[in-house]
Parts: structure tokens; sequence; C-alpha cells
């Protein structure tokens, strides 16, 4: 292995660009000389930040800890929308896309390779604390269920489906509710990216009429009701939740397995900060995209699994210390998603922490020369208390 | 001014020991026979008695070990001419002391405890303990709760610990008197009176005791379980008092009737969570019939499923959560009782 890291170290001198050269140049030799002269073989650093394991299915408890590598255009297909924007701007500077894989993501592989697809779906619910790492253990989730071919039904923020939205509609299909044509149609076009292999596989159940001219028939491939929903703006709301309905019904033949992947799942049952015109207040039962969604993580169908994720930021009307499943639920929320599997995503451990800040390291992030020393390290861990976000937040000035 | 006036005084008291200390502040010049202009006194010179020549002091008739109480045995005025102390007190003038004893006014102005010195309270104490055997006192204050407690009987000796004190006296009144030196004795603060008592005393059953916590709202505190009545609204003492009575009287007669109305009880009037009819069996319920008509086992009641242990679990873990909020163990008593009810590893 000490080879194989050398060599690999060797590798990525010249892959990154010249204005790291000369940094990496003067490095490069300090760790072999490190190499060559202790006579004891050391772990070297990048055995203990990085795994080559890029399967998420073979991810196991000897992993814990280390980063893996998503070639990057998987990242493109799975992930059209669903990574935290802090986290896309890190792919774009390194170049390359390494989720560390920890304790909350394994437990729900190991739930989830156990699944039994012929019982109701089961509910995993990721909390924790701001930054801890909910989304990118999803994120870790959605990578699994697509490398296994699942049928990934993913929202990135349900939150913005309940805040600063322009543009409402009366909903054509049900005049009681509201219809959010923006949402919609972004939504669409990204399910389209990522599942684009399924819509041609499945076919609607039912005949759909749109308007007076356009209409869908029955046995169509459900790809055509997403370009519907995608050209015609207006029937975007109603595309999605046709979309919605047949994959529920669907999944329970077995054709595919399908994965819910909600993050913000707590924005379904509080309050929003939409208006209307006349300045009374929308409940979000009142909004068609979040009354169908809501359809959506109960568990009277059975063919997939559904994992949500809690999240203060960005939620409305939130306190901000708030995390805990009761408190960003609240009786309604926790009462439809009851039973449920909670789980919770905490801060890094020692050796996750250690395992971060060599991969920072190793690509460079950390200028400060005081960064690698053990004191430097320390100082790390007391800012950022071990919190992944904040950690990351830190590194960024160094 | 004062100096002026005292001579007439003496000549009208001869015989007034108290006031022969002013003697002394004044010069012992005789009489002059032309009387002083400033005197209103009518007498002539000639029936006046003649003064007697200033005494020395009684400070120097004093031992050093007399007996002191006998010297100030009440509350008295600073005499400089008894209290053998060379005590000074005042501002002094530049390049000066401060003024002596002898007519200093600023001593008599203030209050002095010459009255109370140790020695005194130690035979005040000893007085007042007669049979009692009580601690002896040294300081103002306790000598004054001695001086009361003279008064009181003996605590009872059955009731020796605070559970008895609670089992045959589960009510306690509290009520406050005020003493204070002015023109009146009444002081409109005394008329309030607590009444505090535990509702683990009062014979209520489960209906009767929420409906009771219901009525009192903010007077009951749960840490503690105890009903404070407060009451203030009556003029007189005795009047809130009964008052208070009454109200715990009508509470407690109150709080076991159930009206026409209380059917109307919905869930979110409910003090705790109850598991029966609540959302969360539903959805159990559901789960597991979904569950086992995936297993092709139709043949299952709802009871039967109600009644494993699992679902007895998951119903302390779910009543736990709610009642509680959530904390590590709660949720973590929840996860584990799902998983076992959904038979995932």
């Amino acid at each position: 292995t000490m080879l194989k890291g050398m060599t690999r170290l060797i590798s990525r001198v010249h892959k990154l660009d010249a204005g790291h050269f000369l940094h990496t140049g003067s490095q490069a030799p300090q760790n072999l000389a490190a190499h060559l002269d202790n006579q004891v073989p050391v772990e070297s650093p990048r055995a203990v930040s990085r795994t080559s394991e890029s399967d998420p299915a073979k991810h196991g408890e000897q992993h814990e800890g280390q980063h893996y590598n998503i070639p990057l255009q998987d990242l493109k297909a799975v992930f059209p929308h669903g990574l935290p924007p802090r986290f896309v701007m890190q792919v774009k500077t390194f170049n390359e896309a390494c989720l560390m894989v920890r304790k909350p993501a394994l437990e729900l592989l190991h739930y989830l390779k156990n699944t039994n697809f012929a019982h109701p779906a089961v509910r995993y619910v990721l909390y924790g604390e701001k930054g801890t790492g909910k989304t990118l253990s999803l994120c870790h989730i959605i990578h699994f269920c697509a490398k296994q071919d699942w049928l990934i039904l993913h929202i990135p923020d349900a939150h913005l489906w309940v805040k600063n939205c322009r543009n409402l509609l009366q909903s054509t299909y049900n005049k009681q509710r509201l219809d959010q044509p923006l949402e919609a149609s972004i939504w669409l076009k990204n399910f389209k990216t990522a599942n684009e292999r399924f819509l041609s596989q499945i076919k609607v159940q039912e005949k759909y009429v749109w308007n007076k001219r356009e209409s869908t028939e029955k046995g169509s491939p459900l790809g055509e009701v997403v370009e519907q929903g995608i050209t015609r703006v207006r029937n975007a709301t109603d595309a999605v939740g046709i979309v919605l309905k047949e994959l529920k019904r669907q999944s329970s033949s077995g054709i595919f397995h399908l994965l819910v992947a909600v993050d913000g799942v707590n924005a379904l049952w509080g309050r929003t900060t939409l208006k209307r015109e006349d300045k009374s207040p929308i409940a979000p039962e009142e909004l068609a995209l979040i009354y169908n969604l809501r359809k959506m993580v109960k568990n009277d169908w059975h063919g997939g699994a559904i994992v949500l994720t809690l999240s203060q930021t960005g939620s409305v009307f939130k306190p901000r210390k708030a995390f805990l499943p009761q408190e960003l639920l609240g009786k309604e929320g926790f009462d439809t998603l009851d039973p449920f599997i909670p789980i919770l995503v905490s801060n890094y451990n020692p050796k996750e922490f250690e395992s971060c800040i060599q991969y920072y390291l190793e690509n460079n992030w950390l200028q400060h020369e005081k960064a690698h020393t053990e004191d430097g390290k320390k100082e790390l861990l007391f800012l950022s208390n071990t919190n992944p976000g904040q950690l990351e937040r830190l590194c960024a000035y160094l | 001014m004062a100096a002026a006036v005292f001579p007439a005084w003496l000549a009208l008291q001869p015989g007034a020991r108290t006031l022969r200390a002013f003697s002394t502040a004044v010069s012992p010049a005789t009489r002059a026979p032309t009387p002083s202009p400033r005197t209103t006194e009518r007498t002539s010179k000639y029936e006046r008695p003649l003064r007697r020549k200033a005494l020395p002091p009684r400070t120097e008739k004093m031992a050093v070990d007399q007996d002191w109480p006998s010297v100030y045995p009440v509350a008295a005025p600073f005499k400089p001419s008894v209290v053998p102390l060379p005590v000074r007190m005042g501002y002094p003038v530049k390049s000066g002391v401060p003024m002596a004893k002898e007519g200093n006014l600023e001593l008599l102005k203030i209050p002095n405890f010459l009255h109370l010195t140790p020695v005194a309270i130690k035979k005040h104490c000893e007085a007042l303990k007669g049979e009692k055997g009580f601690h002896t006192a040294h300081s103002e204050e306790q000598h004054y709760i001695l001086h009361y407690l003279k008064f009181c009987t003996e605590w009872p000796a059955a009731l020796d610990n605070d559970e008895k004190c609670e089992k045959h006296f589960p009510v306690e009144i509290e009520t406050a008197d005020y003493v204070s030196a002015g023109p009146s004795v009444r002081n409109p603060k005394a008329r309030v009176v607590t009444l505090r008592v535990k509702l683990s005393s009062l014979n209520l059953d489960d209906h009767a005791k929420k409906k009771l916590i219901k009525l009192v709202g903010e007077r009951y505190c749960k840490t503690t379980d105890v009903l404070t009545i407060r009451t203030d609204r009556c003029p007189l003492k005795r009047q809130n008092y009964d008052y208070a009575v009454y109200l715990l009287t009508v509470l407690y007669h109150e709080s076991w009737k159930t009206e026409e109305w209380e059917k109307n009880k919905t869930e979110a009037d409910m003090e705790e969570y109850v598991w029966e009819n609540s959302s969360s069996e539903k959805n159990i319920l559901e789960t597991l019939l979904q569950i086992k008509a995936a297993e092709k086992n139709l043949e299952v009641n709802k009871e039967e499923l109600l009644g494993t242990k699992e679902v007895e679990d998951y119903r302390k873990s779910v009543v736990s959560l709610k009642n509680e909020g959530d904390n590590e163990s709660t949720l973590s008593q929840y996860k584990e009782s799902v998983k076992r009810l959904l038979n995932l590893t």
C-alpha cells in the first residue's frame, strides 16, 4: 500500500495544474523522503483519508471515515440538482467529487440492502444539528440506489417550494389548490436528466387530458408526460402530480425500485411564507406540489424506500437551534410519518476529522503553514467543534 | 437658646435629678441679683430656691466592675454624666478634635443600645429561659424571638418529621403579620392568606385530578404537586382565610362532577398523549396489516396484532416520545421498537 500511495502521489503531481505544481513539487519529495526514511512502513495519509472502493454497495465499516470518489460524469447524471451548493463549489475547485463514508450512511445502506420490497416502504429520517452532513449522507444513499438501478425521486430542498414563489396559479386540476409552474418545471427537467432511462420504460396507466387539444393516451411512456410539463409550463405542476401518482402505483408492480428522497421534509408540514393576492396566508396543503408530495411519503405503497432529511437551514418560522424530529416536524408531520426510523447524524469523530483534514491537505486546500501540525489540527478541532459544515467554512479561509 | 432656658427650669424643679446634667454645662455662676431679661418666669428672685452647686458627675464614683444593667435598665437617652466612656462625636473644626460628650447633641440624637449590653441580654435570657432549655441568644433579634416564644406552647412531640406533619395536616396556611411604629397598627399587607395543599393528599380520581388542574391553571405546580391558592380580595385576614377554604371545597366538589360538555374534549385538550385511538395507532395497524397481506397472511385480526410485545414496546416508546419530548433515550427507544416492529435487522 505504501508503494501504491507513492505512485498515486506522483500521478497526482502530474494531474494538478501548474499553479499548484510548485507547492506540490516541494511537498512531494518531503513525503517520499518521509516514506523512505522510516523503517517501519507508516500509513500514508492517503490510506487514512481515501478509499478506492467507489461502489457504495460495497462500502462497509472498514471504509468508515474515508472518502470515496464519484466519477464526474456520474455526478451529472445522478445529481443534476441534489448537491449542496458549497459542495458543488468544492467539486469544481478540486476537480473531483469525494464523499466521506460515515456511520449514518452505512447504517442506512445496510437497511436498504435488506429491504423487503413486498412490505410497505419504510421511512428513514436523517436528523441532526446544522452542518453535520445530512444532505451529503442523503447523496451517498442516492448514489448507491442509482448504482443499484433504482428510480430516484429526489426533491433537493422542499423548502424551496414553500417560500419565495412567484407566479402562483390556480390549479387547473383542483380549484382549491395552487400551482407553482416555475418550481415544477425546474424539477421536471432535473428529474428527466436523472432518470432518463426509465422514462421510456414506464407507461402511464390512464389517459390524461391537458386541455382541449392535447392529451396523453393510456400506455404512452412517462417521458411524454414529463415533456408536456417542461414545454407547457402551465401544466407543469399537474405533470409532477401525475408522475408521482404513476410511480407510486407502479412501483408495487416490481418493474423498478423507487427511492423517494426528500431533503428538508419538515417543509411539508410547517407554514409557508406565501400569500394570496388578498394577503391571506397559504397553508402548505393548498399547494398542489406539497399535497402530492405528502401522498408520496406515506407508506401505503411498496417496492422501494423513503429517505428523508430534516433541515432547519432554509426552513421558515423555526428557531435556529431546532433539530430534533418532533420540533421540526410538528405534531402533524410526526403523526404522518409515524412509524419511521430516526437516524442521528452527528459531528465528526476523531478519525473522521483526521481524515477530512488529510483530504484537504492532499488537495492543498489548507495553505496555512501551521495547518498540518498537531497544534494546528487541535485549533481547527476546537474552532469547528468537529462540525463538518463549520470545518469546511473555516478551511476555506486558510 | 436652649442653655438659656435651663436655668429657668432649674429654678422650677430643683429636685429633678435628671436635669442636673444640664447644670454642669452651664457655668456654675450663681444667680445674678438682677433677673436675666430673657427669663419668662414670674417668680421673683427671692422665692427661687437657692441652686445647689453642681456636683461632680456620677461617672467619677462608678466602680469598674459595677452592675451596668442597673445604670441603664431601659432605653434611655444618652446621659454624659452617667456613661463613663470618654466618647467624642462631631465634625472637628480645623486643627481641632471632635466635641466631647458633655452637652453633645449628636450623641443625644442617635439611638443608643446602652441598655442592651451582652451582660444585660444574658440576664434577660436567663430570666426568660425558665424551664425551656433554649440556647442562650446573644443578639438583639434572637432576644426578641425568645421573648415571643416564651408565650408559645411546645411543639407536639409526635410530629417529629415532615411526613407525619404532612399526613396529619396536609393543608398549610401562610399568613404574615406586620409590626411597625406609626400612627396605626393596621397594615393592608397583612390580609394576604396563602393556602397550600398537595393534591396527593386529596381524594381525587384521574378525571377529577385532570379537571382540577385545568380549573386552577397556573396555581398548580407540576414538579412538587402543590396547589397554591393566594387570596387577598377581602379586607380582613379572617375573611380571606374563609374564602381560600371555600375555594378549595368548591374545586374539590366541582372536579368530581362531570358536565355535559366535557364529552367534547378533543385531542388538543389532552394533557398527555393517549395511545388508544390515536393516529399513531392507526398508522401502525395499517402498516402491520399491509405487511401481513404481503405475506399472504390474511387471517389475523386487529386485537391480536395490537397485543404483541413489539406493538406494546412501540406504544410505550411513542407515548414517552410525545410526553417527554425528544431526547436521546426516547428517540433511540423509538428507533429500536420500530426496527423490531418492521423486522429490520
